[in-house]
């Protein structure tokens, strides 16, 4: 996204700070991204439906709040979508949902040169399980979402370099379950 | 030690089944009644702090005019003049 993008995007959200239904443009534009997003955490489409309808309410109840840092308005978005799910997983206190799509493990398998096998995906599922939460929300807004370490920073609340560093980590460890030797270099 | 539940999808959601939830007429109608909710929450806060000094400028009125009111008692009995014994 380019800075003008992103600054016309804020400039739409200072006009929803007087008029409510300027919000509308940014609401159609990014639902059914965070739609997917929270989908892939919950796996139940009213809950999701429920989540990201709050998601844009509490955006557009603190767009008054919303400070510009040069990244996009979805990282907000992201921001509070991911702290709506933390809240629906502490409330119901049960084990969170990681819901992944096969085509695009498929992709990211292809990408990592590893031909598609129903035993090795069935294997890395394992190995997902195995990994903390805070390892699997970085791993999923960095290859689900495709989203840089700027944003993953916003998005959950930490530093950059913590952002890389817990990428870097849950990718090692996933390596090592695969005894696969070399370190991740932050692309794709 | 499992800690999270790791599902592989299949099938990518519709974009059909998204655009059922989707509603922005309805999510700015809730945005302006929560707006409604916290402009009468507010006012409720305000008359309360309001309400509140009222009650503590009473209170210390009252103190003060019975304290005024101890004192003058104070000073009229300290005049009470008082025959000497023969």
């Amino acid at each position: 996204m380019t800075e003008a993008e992103i600054r016309d995007e804020y400039n739409i959200l200072e006009k929803s700070r007087k008029d409510s239904r300027a919000f509308g443009s940014l609401y159609e534009k990014y639902y059914d991204k965070i739609f997917y997003f929270i989908y892939r955490q919950t796996e139940d489409e009213d809950v999701t439906a429920d989540l990201c309808s709050q998601t844009f309410l509490n955006a557009l109840n603190n767009v008054e709040k919303f400070e510009f840092r040069g990244l996009p308005v979805s990282a907000w978005f992201y921001r509070i979508a991911a702290n709506e799910v933390n809240k629906f997983y502490k409330k119901k206190k049960a084990s969170r949902v990681f819901s992944i799509e096969e085509m695009r493990v498929k992709e990211l398998v292809e990408l990592a040169n590893f031909d598609w096998d129903e035993e090795m995906i069935q294997k890395l599922l394992q190995h997902l399980k195995e990994l903390p939460t805070e390892m699997l929300e970085v791993l999923e807004l960095r290859f689900f979402e495709d989203k840089d370490f700027k944003e993953i920073a916003f998005i959950l609340n930490i530093t950059e370099s913590g952002a890389k560093m817990r990428t870097y980590r849950a990718i090692d460890k996933l390596r090592s379950y695969f005894n696969q030797k070399g370190k991740y270099d932050g692309k794709k | 030690m499992a800690r999270n539940d790791i599902r592989l999808r299949r099938n990518r959601m519709q974009a059909g089944n998204i655009a059922r939830h989707r509603n922005y007429g309805e999510l700015l109608q809730r945005h302006e009644r929560e707006q409604k909710f916290r402009r009468y929450f507010k006012l409720f806060g305000y008359f309360l702090v309001v309400a509140f000094l009222i009650i503590l400028l009473v209170i210390v009125v009252r103190w003060e005019q019975r304290k005024k009111v101890k004192e003058k008692q104070k000073q009229t009995t300290s005049y009470v003049w008082k025959p000497a014994h023969h």
